[in-house]
């Protein structure tokens, strides 16, 4: 998994998972395998390269950027949009409009009315969905091959045609403070929701990704309309397609499609930069859940910085795969955790590495302090040699399965170029190979500080008190 | 995001018919090559009577595997409800020659991950890794599925780590309502329990009853592996040969004889805390063999499959009622569920919970459209598509039927019975299974 996915996946589980069910699936059960959001992904040279060409890369007239993955393993082809826009980009008035905005863009344009584009992709058995975060907006459709010209004007014509009807606002606005109580309902998305509001306060990466009832109660037909035409531009958006298909026929659909719509002269506002973390804050809040859940989050590098790399290597060392530092000494030897994991997202105005422990009200002082003890040595000794090859496997691993399908390859470039760059994502596992254990040390030392983080706990309610 | 995440197709189980299949004598590996849907797949018999499917396939540099038993909640009782799931929690955290921690670790240094669960109808230990670590991970599954050694203090540990999930699962909304109409569907047969199992049942399990699980269980005629990936079939079935070929044989379990009641209308109302409202709808539903699995699967789907089903679009989309809402009907062995879910707000719930009551009456009333079945079928047949993209799924599903004793082919019969669906059917069934029907209600407290 690469630090971008774990951006997108954080944001899933901060603000949607919870909600995660399906056609054939229950809300508030276990969360399915990672799915959101496929992981971000490259042709990496040494897995694959003999399998599959590099994507192509272009930029239309109007400032659209394509990329094409040719990617034969099955019949399907996935066809992403994305926007630069999140939560970053709304005013403190406007707090939730992207997320009010992917759905909005399902109900209907001039051309149809709502409902006609899940019967249009389901009856082809294929598949949409969306995914808004803080610096963008996803939109796919995955289909049989011979549907991808049909898909790449569906999503045109969201893109450019959509006419928000104020009853539809109305009924999508219930829908949506819905999907606020099914984030409120879950513990494991409502902390990692709530600590991104201690290490980002004040800062846009700080508020809620679904808005507030202010906010969304005051988003007219208007208010929306212009946003829309603010943001959905050429020059704000890349389309991805992958899967069985030939570059130039593509260029061609989306020349057909997309290529009329005019620039707009579209700059992208100055992201502020958050404010570093003073001290430690630490914060408990009364769940009815006897289950009680640590979180604690550190300021990371964001996602141009290359001292990132050397990030993602330590999250996945403590806690990033089975056999971690922190889940072999707390769920293993110590017994004092059912389950513990550490991220690191880098967004393009700052990162973070949080962490978030499943356990019993009762351990959570002891865990935190272990937790502590587990940074001070990875700060003082730096991870083995075993342990740095072994986390670089495990996203070499993660590449490797990215490409079984068609969504993970059009989902890591689409990322790629719009918070990062598609240049960084293909070598990234190369770049991976060459972090040395101690630039993971040094990165310990730089980013985990014990002074400066922010720890939130779930405790029961009436249970025992924690500070 | 606007629709949540599809969750995995759900699973299926084994039967003791399969005994009867894969027990016979066979002299010698017996393999035979198939082209089905699931691309070519060669299934081999070792002379022990364990089946080995292999399929290859080089699009990708991984590989999956899926090792499946003939044990499951089907096979359990009231007084040992969980104990497979246990037992699979187990396998997985030592061998005699490996601890937990050097089994985790050893997956992860292949670029994998190794797992095991129980189930309805079977219980599965997955593995998956880079491709160049085939012969590696179907050694390590192997190992935990043949040298489990069941350590007494992960033992405790692992149990009480279960009692909590279902004390947590006890304050999920969801779930709640969930086990209780399962409960009311099912009692006294067995899938009336989660595969969790029961906390009473639970905390009497000690160690030489997992071992005497263990040893019931892990038969070879009761046993299928399962292999995709970019491999050679010939160098998979040698290597298994070797691994799996001298496993003790013996009998081949029995499931748990008792029978579901007879459908009846139902209404329970619960309290647990939380912001949302939880209704589900069901019914004692056909059995996977049946020839209305296909009808009722499509049924569910105009109803509640994707975004185009009648739930979404009418209570959610037009009406604003829920954000979730969805059909499920697991395919079973045994008799199954069909289930309607819809998440809402507290102060709709008796609005909700009306519409959906009309939903599940308009589709025995009138007929759905050529369209709505066009689209239904679609949707199955493409879930079922791109669901067995990865390897990882492609050894789910060919070993799940497998160990159901249908056969992988089951899935290429069952693509051509849903092809063959029409609206008379989805009306006749609906009328067959949705009435009567039982509901369940979870409110928040205040």
């Amino acid at each position: 998994m690469t630090r971008l996915f774990r951006a997108a996946l954080s944001i899933a589980l901060a603000l949607i998972a919870a909600g995660c069910a399906g056609a054939t699936a229950p809300p508030l059960s276990p969360a399915p395998p990672p799915s959101p959001a496929p992981s971000r992904s490259a042709a990496p040279p040494r897995v694959v390269s003999d399998e599959l060409p590099p994507p192509v890369r272009e930029i239309l007239p109007n400032g659209l950027r394509l990329i094409v993955q040719d990617q034969r393993s099955a019949d399907i082809v996935a066809v992403y949009l994305w926007v630069g826009v999140g939560v970053r980009y709304e005013q403190p008035d406007e707090l939730g409009y992207s997320h009010f905005m992917e759905h909005m863009l399902f109900k209907g344009t001039d051309t149809w009315g709502p409902g006609y584009l899940d019967r249009a992709v389901e009856g082809v058995g294929g598949r949409s969905n969306a995914v808004t975060s803080f610096d963008y907006t996803s939109f796919y459709i995955v289909v049989p091959s011979e549907a991808t010209e049909r898909a790449i004007q569906l999503l045109n014509q969201m893109a450019f045609r959509s006419i928000f009807d104020p009853q539809e606002i109305a009924r999508e606005r219930e829908v949506i403070f819905e999907e606020a109580n099914i984030e409120a309902d879950n513990p494991k998305s409502a902390i990692i929701r709530q600590l991104y509001g201690l290490v980002f306060d004040g800062h846009p990466y700080g508020r809620p990704v679904l808005g507030t009832r202010p906010t969304m109660n005051a988003a007219t037909r208007e208010r929306l309309m212009a946003f829309y035409k603010r943001y959905y531009t050429p020059e704000n958006m890349t389309v991805v397609v992958a899967g069985p298909v030939d570059p130039q026929a593509v260029r061609a659909m989306v020349d057909r499609t997309f290529g009329p719509a005019p620039r707009t002269g579209y700059q992208a506002p100055p992201l502020p930069t958050p404010t570093p973390l003073k001290e430690t804050i630490r914060r408990a809040a009364e769940r009815p859940e006897q289950q009680a859940v640590l979180a604690m989050g550190w300021q990371a590098p964001r996602s141009d910085d290359t001292n990132g790399d050397a990030v993602d290597l330590l999250a996945t060392i403590l806690a990033g795969t089975e056999s971690s530092r922190l889940a072999k000494r707390l769920r293993d030897d110590e017994q004092l955790v059912q389950s513990v994991t550490m991220n690191y997202a880098a967004l393009m105005g700052g990162g973070i590495v949080s962490l978030r422990a499943e356990l019993e009200a009762k351990d959570v002082e002891r865990a935190e302090k272990i937790i502590l003890e587990e940074i001070a040595r990875i700060q003082e000794n730096g991870p083995t040699e075993q342990e740095r090859q072994l986390a670089v496997t495990k996203f070499e691993a993660q590449h490797a399965f990215d490409t079984e399908t068609s969504e993970g390859l059009a989902n890591a470039y689409g990322l790629a170029e719009t918070t990062w760059s598609l240049e960084a994502e293909i070598q990234y596992v190369d770049r991976l190979r060459r972090v040395t254990t101690q630039q993971i040390r040094e990165a310990a030392r730089r980013y985990l500080s014990p002074g400066h983080y922010a720890r939130l706990a779930f405790v029961p309610r009436g249970g025992p008190t924690s500070r | 995001m606007r629709r949540p995440t599809p969750r995995r197709a759900a699973p299926l189980i084994a039967m003791a018919v399969l005994a009867l299949l894969l027990g016979a004598v066979v002299a010698a590996v017996a393999q035979v090559e198939v082209k089905s849907s699931a691309g070519a797949v060669t299934r081999s018999r070792l002379p022990n009577g364990l089946t080995v499917l292999v399929r290859e396939n080089p699009a990708a540099p991984v590989v999956g595997i899926s090792v499946m038993v003939q044990m499951g909640t089907r096979w359990e009782t009231r007084e040992n409800a969980g104990i497979s799931n246990l037992l699979q929690l187990m396998v997985v955290r030592g061998t005699t020659s490996l601890n937990g921690i050097q089994i985790v670790e050893t997956a992860d240094r292949l670029g994998g991950s190794i797992e095991a669960i129980g189930a309805a109808d079977f219980s599965e230990i997955s593995g998956t890794a880079l491709s160049r670590y085939w012969k590696e991970i179907l050694g390590l599954v192997a190992d935990v599925a043949i040298n489990p050694s069941i350590p007494e203090p992960t033992f405790q540990a692992v149990r009480d780590f279960l009692v909590r999930q279902i004390r947590n699962r006890g304050e999920k909304p969801y779930d709640v309502a969930l086990d209780t109409l399962h409960a009311r569907i099912f009692t006294p047969h067995p899938y009336a329990w989660d595969a969790i199992g029961l906390k009473e049942s639970l905390e009497r399990i000690d160690r030489p009853a997992l071992v005497a699980h263990y040893l019931r269980h892990y038969v070879p005629g009761a046993m299928v592996v399962a292999v995709s990936g970019k491999v050679k079939a010939a160098e998979v079935l040698a290597e298994a040969e070797r691994l799996f070929g001298a496993l003790r044989t013996g009998p081949v379990p029995v499931p748990t004889s008792a029978r579901s009641p007879a459908p009846a209308a139902t209404r329970d109302v619960l309290v647990v805390p939380g912001a949302q409202s939880q209704i589900l709808m069901g019914a004692l539903a056909p059995r996977m063999t049946d020839p209305d699995h296909a009808a009722v699967k499509v049924m569910g789907t105009v109803l509640g499959g994707g975004m185009a089903g009648r739930l979404f679009s009418e209570l959610r989309d037009k009406q604003g009622l829920a954000y979730t809402t969805a059909t499920q009907y697991p395919s079973r062995v045994d008799p199954g569920a069909f289930v309607a879910q819809l998440g809402t707000a507290p102060e709709n719930t008796a609005k909700a919970a009306a519409a959906l009551a009309q939903e599940l009456e308009r589709i025995q009333r009138e007929p759905v459209t050529v369209e709505e079945l066009q689209v239904a079928k679609a949707y199955v047949l493409g879930n079922l598509a791109m669901d067995r993209r990865t390897n990882a799924r492609q050894v789910w599903y060919l070993a799940s039927y497998e160990v159901a004793g249908v056969g992988y082919e089951f899935l290429d019969r069952y693509i051509a019975q849903v092809r063959q669906v029409t609206a008379t059917d989805v009306q006749r069934v609906a009328r067959e299974y949705l009435s009567p029907i039982r509901t369940v209600i979870v409110q928040p407290s205040n």
